[in-house]
């Protein structure tokens, strides 16, 4: 096990130099740069300002020579300046993270509660009525695009209340339930479509355990239902659901660009896009590898989890 | 006979457009006038003021956008400006803030500043006379001072500055090479704060330290601009206001919403269409909105410089095509004006009136200017068996999209075949500045409604946003006699006669100079919109009813 731990943790080392090397390259391949942004900004150009700036950001000097002095900061727990704001990257990255962490988890968590009864509700009455409709929600949360659900969910929350959660960031110690309304409908909304991924996933393993002859035999000795879908069915149907559970969580830390944009949450996502655009490098490959450290653990942490679910699985 | 009555009809509406509009100007000034003549303001109260984005940076020296102004200008203070509470800038609107009073010399060679004593920085350091000198010399980039700004991209305005003297601690003298009236006009726009001398001009990119109102207490990017009264201003019993938090948001739907929730008092300048403030209007009826000319024209770029428009008759056609009042109802739903290159009346002091305008290219009856565009491009050698192919460029973003996309239609009516080409936004100017294009659907803003601020940033040879490349030594002349001329009356007449010119040159053809929508809550007292975007957002004034 530790082997297996070892080896995998370089792996994911090597996984996010790869990463920072194409990511560093791609940004700077990419047409304009922050010096481009700012006399655009500005409205002219000046070659002999541009070329006065670019020099001092070092964009002037070749990749290569740009992607080792950005290495060495980090060896050193420097992230570098941000390009736009003029501050230490970290400082404008920081106080992202935790809000689209918490985002994530929420979301993953009214996904949870709502697409796992669901999926299994699904499979234990397949071809019903409540089966049928259940079907059709989760079709619903797979086709709707999540920056509709959201301005749905604001335009309705005016129009019929007069109000919307706070557009600004309010901390949990400084107000609970102000914190929590500000989270729960950018949760719901990103969490529907988690909910029917999930559900159609549970449903679907579920249908082909109930099928397994252990589940017959527990039938037939006479065992509580709850018992026979919980212990036998639901407990052997898990994997795969882990599996899609892990995938939607690393997706929520990188796809919530357009809940939190919508919902106004200064999270990770919405701040990557923007910077993107600024060509914000150190913010974006920061933020990137920030991404890639949650998708690396996330995957590390599925696997771990495979060999406690389910014991035929050994790591050596 | 049909395009006659049809020509006949648009002037007939051009005409009740403008005594609407004319009606609309009234009313706001009237309207704003009942805010002034409020008998007992309100102390106290935050003012939450929308706002679409992160400010490039905060300095305003060093930026050209509304992103920076609009949210920075409570921190600072200009030696004058245009009085926040009087919706037209003029000369006769010019109000001292750090100048006490003001006086040109030697025949209009010398400006000399007396200065209010006793005014501190927002870090207690005491202002003086040097630091307007060290402020203009930064922007002018005078000989002999090493500091940059990083991005400067108001020089020129000061370009008739030889020297700025400092002979005490209160006074400030302005030489200039000859008399430019219009120095005044440019130092009370928004865009001409005052910058500390003791702290490096680098710095204020991330922070404020100015004599302003309000001193900037948190900046979270992304998220929030807020301000805290200054309790030290200069100016006592103001700011009414206890501070003002300019709210980021992103999302234009959102903004909306939030507005409607009443998170937001005030929406920013810009924002709001004629389409998009009726809907709000019929949303929440007691919203107030405010109509006003934000001084930025959608006009087309011409490569000078480039097959075929090398050729003045290829370029004429061109101008001569496009119809300016089809453009403002198919593009901009009625929410513009026609005019030239300084903002039209009744919100523009200095715009061409109708008559003036008639006969102008695009102004006209569509039906016969468009033939004479046919005729013109037949005689450059093009017409059905050679057609012209053009590319127009614009930056990938809707309006600009749909300004081509009306020009494109237009040209295509006298047999120009125009293909659209979406630049993307980092790439746009610097594809201007080496001259990369044909023909460019653009839009410009001006910093100050005044002549000089827009013809030597725009139109004279090699300025710094003559994308076009236009060149015109007669022009120029003609520019710099109206800039030195003195009396107001016939420096309009000089400012007609070189607008007439520009449009006739399709030096870079004017489609239509859009209108603001500005909405906020009827408890919002004293914020009036001028038509300048960038010079009304000091907040000194402004109070809640409420």
């Amino acid at each position: 096990m530790r082997a297996y731990l070892a080896r995998r943790l370089g792996l994911a080392a090597l996984t996010l130099v790869g990463m920072s090397v194409v990511v560093f390259v791609l940004l700077r391949v990419a047409p304009g740069n922050i010096v481009d942004l700012v006399f655009q900004s500005a409205g002219y150009v000046d070659l002999a300002q541009k070329q006065r700036l670019a020099h001092e950001l070092l964009l002037d000097r070749p990749i290569a020579v740009q992607y080792l002095l950005w290495a060495g900061q980090i060896l050193h727990g420097d992230l570098g300046p941000s390009y736009r704001y003029g501050r230490p990257a970290w400082e404008i990255v920081r106080p992202r993270i935790p809000v689209t962490i918490e985002l994530a988890i929420l979301a993953l968590l009214v996904s949870l509660a709502v697409g796992l009864p669901t999926g299994i509700v699904s499979a234990t009455r397949q071809n019903t009525g409540a089966d049928y409709a259940l079907r059709v929600f989760s079709l619903a949360g797979l086709s709707m695009p999540a920056f509709w659900l959201g301005m749905v969910i604001i335009l309705v929350l005016v129009r019929v209340f007069g109000w919307i959660p706070s557009m600004l960031y309010v901390s949990a110690h400084t107000d609970l339930r102000a914190h929590l309304l500000l989270f729960l409908f950018p949760a719901l909304a990103a969490g529907y479509r988690s909910a029917a991924l999930i559900s159609r996933m549970t449903r679907s393993s579920m249908l082909e355990v109930l099928r397994e002859d252990y589940v017959r035999t527990a039938w037939a000795k006479g065992l509580h239902a709850r018992t026979v879908v919980s212990r036998h069915a639901l407990q052997n149907a898990l994997l795969p659901i882990v599996t899609v559970i892990g995938t939607e969580f690393t997706f929520l830390i990188g796809g919530l660009v357009v809940t939190e944009t919508v919902f106004n949450l200064p999270g990770v996502a919405k701040y990557l896009v923007e910077a993107i655009l600024w060509r914000d490098y150190p913010v974006v490959q920061n933020l990137v590898m920030f991404i890639a450290i949650v998708v690396v653990v996330t995957n590390l942490a599925v696997d771990l989890l495979y060999a406690r679910l389910d014991p035929r699985v050994r790591y050596g | 006979m049909a395009a006659n009555r049809d020509f006949l009809v648009s002037r007939l509406f051009l005409k009740w457009g403008r005594v609407v509009l004319k009606v609309l100007l009234v009313w706001a000034l009237v309207t704003s006038a009942g805010w002034a003549a409020s008998p007992v303001p309100k102390v106290g109260g935050v003012l939450n003021a929308m706002h679409r984005e992160d400010p490039p940076s905060l300095s305003i020296h060093e930026e050209a956008t509304i992103s920076t102004n609009w949210p920075m200008m409570p921190c600072y203070n200009n030696l004058v400006l245009f009085d926040p509470l009087r919706a037209q800038e003029s000369p006769d609107t010019i109000i001292g803030e750090l100048a006490e009073k003001w006086e040109w010399q030697d025949g209009g060679k010398s400006l000399v500043f007396t200065l209010r004593q006793g005014v501190r920085w927002h870090d207690g350091q005491p202002f003086s006379s040097k630091d307007v000198k060290y402020t203009f010399d930064l922007v002018r980039e005078a000989p002999g001072v090493t500091v940059r700004l990083r991005v400067n991209p108001r020089k020129a305005w000061y370009s008739q500055v030889v020297r700025i003297d400092a002979p005490t601690p209160s006074t400030v003298i302005f030489r200039l090479k000859r008399p430019q009236p219009a120095l005044l006009m440019l130092l009370a726009s928004g865009y001409s704060p005052v910058y500390p001398a003791h702290v490096p001009a680098a710095e204020l990119r991330a922070r404020c330290v100015g004599t302003g109102p309000f001193k900037l207490k948190e900046y979270r990017p992304g998220e929030l601009i807020e301000f805290v009264r200054n309790p030290d201003y200069f100016v006592k019993g103001r700011p009414y206001l206890d501070g003002i938090r300019f709210i980021i948001i992103k999302e234009r739907g959102t903004r909306i919403a939030a507005l409607q929730a009443g998170q937001l008092d005030v929406t920013m300048p810009q924002e709001g269409s004629k389409t998009a403030s009726e809907q709000l209007k019929k949303a929440v009826p007691s919203l107030v909105v405010v109509v006003a000319s934000h001084n930025i024209n959608d006009n087309i770029l011409v490569n000078f410089k480039r097959a075929p428009f090398t050729d003045p008759r290829v370029r004429r056609a061109v101008s001569l095509a496009i119809d300016r009042r089809g453009y403002i109802q198919a593009v901009r739903q009625g929410g513009a004006l026609v005019g030239g290159s300084m903002q039209p009346r009744p919100w523009g002091p200095w715009g061409l009136s109708i008559d003036e305008l008639a006969g102008l290219p695009g102004s006209g009856d569509p039906a016969k200017q468009k033939a004479e565009a046919r005729q013109l491009l037949a005689e450059a050698g093009y017409g059905p068996g050679r057609p012209l192919r053009i590319v127009v460029s614009t930056r990938a973003i809707a309006l600009y999209v749909d300004q081509a996309t009306y020009v494109i239609d237009q040209l295509k009516q006298i047999g120009i075949e125009a293909t659209l080409e979406q630049v993307e936004t980092a790439l746009w100017f610097p594809k201007l500045t080496r001259g990369e294009f044909e023909l460019g659907a653009n839009l410009t803003g001006l910093g100050a409604d005044d002549p000089d601020a827009n013809f030597y940033e725009n139109y004279v040879c090699g300025s710094s946003r003559n994308y076009s490349q236009y060149c015109n030594a007669e022009v120029d002349r003609m520019i710099d006699v109206q800039s030195q001329t003195l009396d107001p009356v016939q420096r309009r007449r000089l400012v007609v006669e070189i607008q007439k010119r520009l449009e006739l040159d399709a030096a870079r053809p004017i489609l239509g100079w859009s209108l603001d929508y500005y909405v906020m809550w009827p408890y919002v007292r004293n914020l009036v919109p001028h038509q300048s975007v960038y010079s009304y957002a000091r907040f000194q004034e402004v109070w809640l009813d409420r």
